[in-house]
C-alpha cells in the first residue's frame, strides 16, 4: 500500500485585504475587499512506505498548506488525498494517531512539566499501557541522549535537548509517516548531525516513512533520497537528488588562486565564453556553460597564461541547482529561497 | 519491525481515542486529571512562588471585598439589599470565579495563545477532542484561593443573617456555584470561539470579563436593559445573584432562582456549537 497518495490537490484561500490609515479602516468596515490566493495549486505525488522524502521551496510557496493538508489540519479544497489509507481530516482522531509531527519552531511538550512527566501524558493520548511506554523510552533514550534532562523542566532544556525531547515525545506511538517541519533549525552542527543520524536509525529500524521539510539543505543531503521541490503552490521537481543536482551541472565552475593579483584584461583574454567573479585580490571564480569548453581545456589555458598557486572545483550546492530550476521556470520572477 | 510497521492502518498497538462517549469522557478525564495532579506538584516544588502567587491572587479577591465593606459604612443598604445579603451573593459568585480562574482561564487568552502564536495546530495533531484539549491545558491553581475566600465570606454572611441551612439548600447552593462556573465557561467559549472567524485580536473579552463584576451585586441595581442582558445574552446574574435570592427566600425571583442549571446547559449547548463552527472554519482557511 502506498503511504501518501495525492492527486491534483489544491487549497485556495480567500483573504481580506486592508486598507491603510483610519479611513481604509473605516471603508473596510462597510466593504472588505478580497483577494484569492490558490497556496496550493494541483499537486500530484505519491510516497511509498519507508521513503525518506524532501520537502523544499521558498517561503509561501505552498509548502506548510500542504503539509497541513497532508496532517490533517487543513482541508483541501479539491483534489484526492489518501494518507495510510485514510482522509487525513475526515478520519482525524484515528489518523493523527498513526503519524508523529514534529514542528522544529514550537515544542508540543508541557512547558512546565518534567520532560518524562510530558512523555507520561502523550502515553495517555494515545492509550499506550504503561509498559509500551517505557518499552517505547527505553529504545529512544540511548540514541537520543534523553537520560541527562529526563526530570527537567522542559522550559528549562537547551535547543538541541528540546528538539530531542520532541522528537522521541512524537516517536512514542510509534507513528509510520513522521513529518518534520524544520527539524534542525537553530541546532549547532553537531547537533544537527545528531538528529540526522537519528532520524535515518528511526527510519531504517522502523521503516518509518519521513517527510522532511527544510531550508537547510544539508539535512535533505544528510537525509533524504528523494526531493519535491514546490513554488507557487506546483510541483516543480520530483525525482532522485542525484537527478537534482545533474540538472545544474550544465555549468562549470572553477575557483582559482592565482600567485598574483591577475590583469582584468589578461582575464577577459581567456575567452568571452568564461564569466569571472573576484572574491579576492588573487581569488576569482569562474564560470562557463560545459557545452562551450570542457574543463580541462580552460584550466591548460589558465595554467598556461597565468602562475596559479590553487585551483578547486566546488560541487555545486543545492540552492544553487534549486535557484536555477525557479530561474528556469519563472525567469520573471525574484528568487527567494 | 520492518514491514509490519507499515501494513493495514489498523492494526495500531495503539487504542484510538475514539469510541462511545463514555469511553472518550473517561478517557479525557484520566489524561487531565493526570495533568492537573503534575501541575499542581510543580506549583508545590517552589513553595515560595506558590505562596506568593497565593498571596497575591487571595490579596487582589480581599481588596475587592474590602470595597463592599467600605461601600456599607456609609450607607445602611443598597436598593433594599443588606450588606450581608450582598455579601451572600458576592461569596458565590467568588466561588465560581475561583473555578473559572483555575480551569478555564484558558480560554480568555485562546485567541491570542492558540489562534495568533499557532498552538492550534498542535491541537489538531492530537487524538483527543479539540475543545478538552484547549480547556485544560493548562491549570492556573492559585486561583483556587479566590474559592476559599468565597467560601469564607459565604459562611460569614449565612451566620450573620441567620439562615437556617439545610441540607436541600447547601446542595442547592453546591449546585448553584457550578452553575455559576459552568456559565463563565460557556460564555468564554463562545467569545474564545470568535478567534476562529477573526484573524484580528478582537477586543470582546475584555469588557465581558469585566462584566464578571455586575454578577456580584443585586440586579435590582441595574437600569431594565442592562437586567435584560445580565439575563438572557450575558448571563452572570444567574452565576451568584438569582441563586442566592432563592437562598435568602426573597420570593419576587424565585422563579428565577431555580433556574441556574438550565441555562448553564443551555449555554454550554449553544457554546458547544459555536466550538464546532468554529473549528470547521480553522480547517477550511488556515491562518
Amino acid at each position: 500500500m502506498t503511504a501518501v497518495d495525492v492527486r491534483d490537490l489544491r487549497k485556495t484561500f480567500r483573504r481580506f485585504r486592508r486598507r491603510e490609515g483610519l479611513g481604509g479602516a473605516l471603508k473596510d468596515l462597510v466593504h472588505r475587499r478580497s483577494e484569492t490566493i490558490e497556496a496550493v495549486n494541483g499537486i500530484t505525488f505519491s510516497i511509498e512506505p519507508g521513503e525518506r522524502v524532501g520537502y523544499i521551496g521558498p517561503n509561501g510557496a505552498g509548502k506548510s498548506t500542504s503539509v497541513k493538508m497532508l496532517t490533517g489540519i487543513l482541508t483541501p479544497t479539491s483534489g484526492r488525498m489518501q494518507v495510510l489509507g485514510m482522509e487525513p481530516f475526515r478520519d482525524r482522531r484515528e489518523y493523527v494517531q498513526h503519524i508523529g509531527v514534529v514542528f522544529g519552531q514550537r515544542t508540543q511538550l508541557w512547558w512546565d512539566l518534567a520532560v518524562i512527566e510530558s512523555f507520561r501524558l502523550l502515553g495517555k493520548m494515545y492509550r499506550l499501557e504503561p509498559g509500551r511506554l517505557d518499552e517505547r523510552l527505553g529504545e529512544l533514550r540511548e540514541i537520543l541522549e534523553l537520560d541527562e534532562f529526563l526530570h527537567t523542566p522542559v522550559r528549562k532544556l537547551s535547543l538541541g535537548q528540546r528538539m530531542r525531547a520532541d522528537l522521541a515525545a512524537s516517536l512514542l506511538h510509534r507513528p509510520r509517516l513522521l513529518f518534520l517541519d524544520e527539524p534542525t533549525i537553530g541546532l549547532d552542527l553537531m547537533a544537527k548531525d545528531a538528529i540526522r543520524s537519528f532520524l535515518k536509525q528511526v527510519n531504517e529500524r522502523f521503516g518509518t516513512t519521513i517527510l522532511l521539510t527544510t531550508h537547510d539543505l544539508r539535512d535533505i543531503e544528510a537525509l533524504t533520497e528523494r526531493v519535491l521541490v514546490i513554488d507557487h503552490g506546483q510541483l516543480l521537481f520530483d525525482g532522485a537528488l542525484d537527478l537534482l543536482r545533474g540538472q545544474a551541472d550544465q555549468e562549470s565552475v572553477a575557483v582559482l588562486d592565482f600567485l598574483e593579483p591577475p590583469e582584468p584584461e589578461a582575464l577577459r583574454g581567456v575567452g568571452d565564453w568564461v564569466r569571472w567573479t573576484r572574491l579576492s585580490s588573487t581569488r576569482f571564480e569562474a564560470r562557463f556553460s560545459k557545452s562551450d569548453r570542457s574543463l580541462a581545456r580552460f584550466l591548460g589555458k589558465v595554467v598556461a597564461d597565468f602562475a596559479v598557486a590553487d585551483v578547486s572545483l566546488p560541487e555545486p550546492s543545492i540552492e544553487e541547482v534549486i535557484r536555477k530550476i525557479y530561474q528556469e521556470r519563472r525567469p520573471e520572477r525574484e528568487v527567494m529561497a | 519491525m520492518g514491514d509490519d510497521a507499515v501494513s493495514s492502518p489498523l492494526d495500531s498497538p495503539s487504542r484510538p481515542f475514539v469510541g462511545p462517549l463514555g469511553t472518550r469522557l473517561r478517557a479525557t478525564v484520566e489524561v487531565y486529571g493526570a495533568l492537573f495532579v503534575q501541575m499542581l506538584k510543580v506549583r508545590l516544588a517552589y513553595k515560595a512562588d506558590f505562596f506568593a502567587d497565593l498571596a497575591a491572587t487571595a490579596l487582589g479577591g480581599l481588596a475587592s471585598l474590602l470595597f463592599v465593606f467600605l461601600l456599607f459604612l456609609r450607607a445602611p443598604e443598597l436598593a433594599g439589599w443588606s450588606r450581608d445579603e450582598i455579601l451572600l451573593i458576592y461569596g458565590m459568585s467568588m466561588i465560581s470565579y475561583g473555578l473559572f480562574g483555575c480551569i478555564s482561564w484558558n480560554l480568555y487568552e485562546f485567541g491570542d495563545r492558540y489562534i495568533i502564536q499557532g498552538q492550534f495546530d498542535r491541537v489538531m495533531l492530537r487524538p483527543v477532542g479539540t475543545y478538552a484539549q484547549v480547556l485544560f491545558d493548562s491549570f492556573r491553581i492559585p486561583a483556587l484561593s479566590e474559592c476559599l475566600i468565597g467560601a469564607g465570606v459565604v459562611a460569614f454572611a449565612m451566620q450573620r443573617l441567620e439562615l437556617v441551612i439545610s441540607g436541600t439548600d447547601l446542595f442547592f447552593a453546591a449546585v448553584a456555584v457550578t452553575s455559576g462556573f459552568v456559565i463563565f465557561t460557556a460564555v468564554f467559549s463562545i467569545l474564545a470561539s470568535l478567534s476562529f472567524h477573526f484573524e484580528d485580536r478582537i477586543g470582546v473579552s475584555p469588557p465581558v470579563f469585566n462584566m464578571i463584576s455586575f454578577g456580584r451585586y443585586p440586579q435590582t441595581i441595574f437600569p431594565s436593559a442592562l437586567r435584560f442582558v445580565l439575563r438572557w445574552v450575558i448571563p452572570f446574574g444567574f452565576v451568584a445573584f438569582y441563586p442566592a435570592t432563592g437562598l435568602l427566600g426573597r420570593t419576587p425571583y424565585r422563579g428565577l432562582a431555580v433556574l441556574s442549571p438550565l441555562v448553564a446547559v443551555a449555554f454550554c449547548v449553544l457554546a458547544y456549537g459555536f466550538w464546532r463552527w468554529g473549528v470547521r472554519r480553522y480547517e477550511s482557511t488556515g491562518f
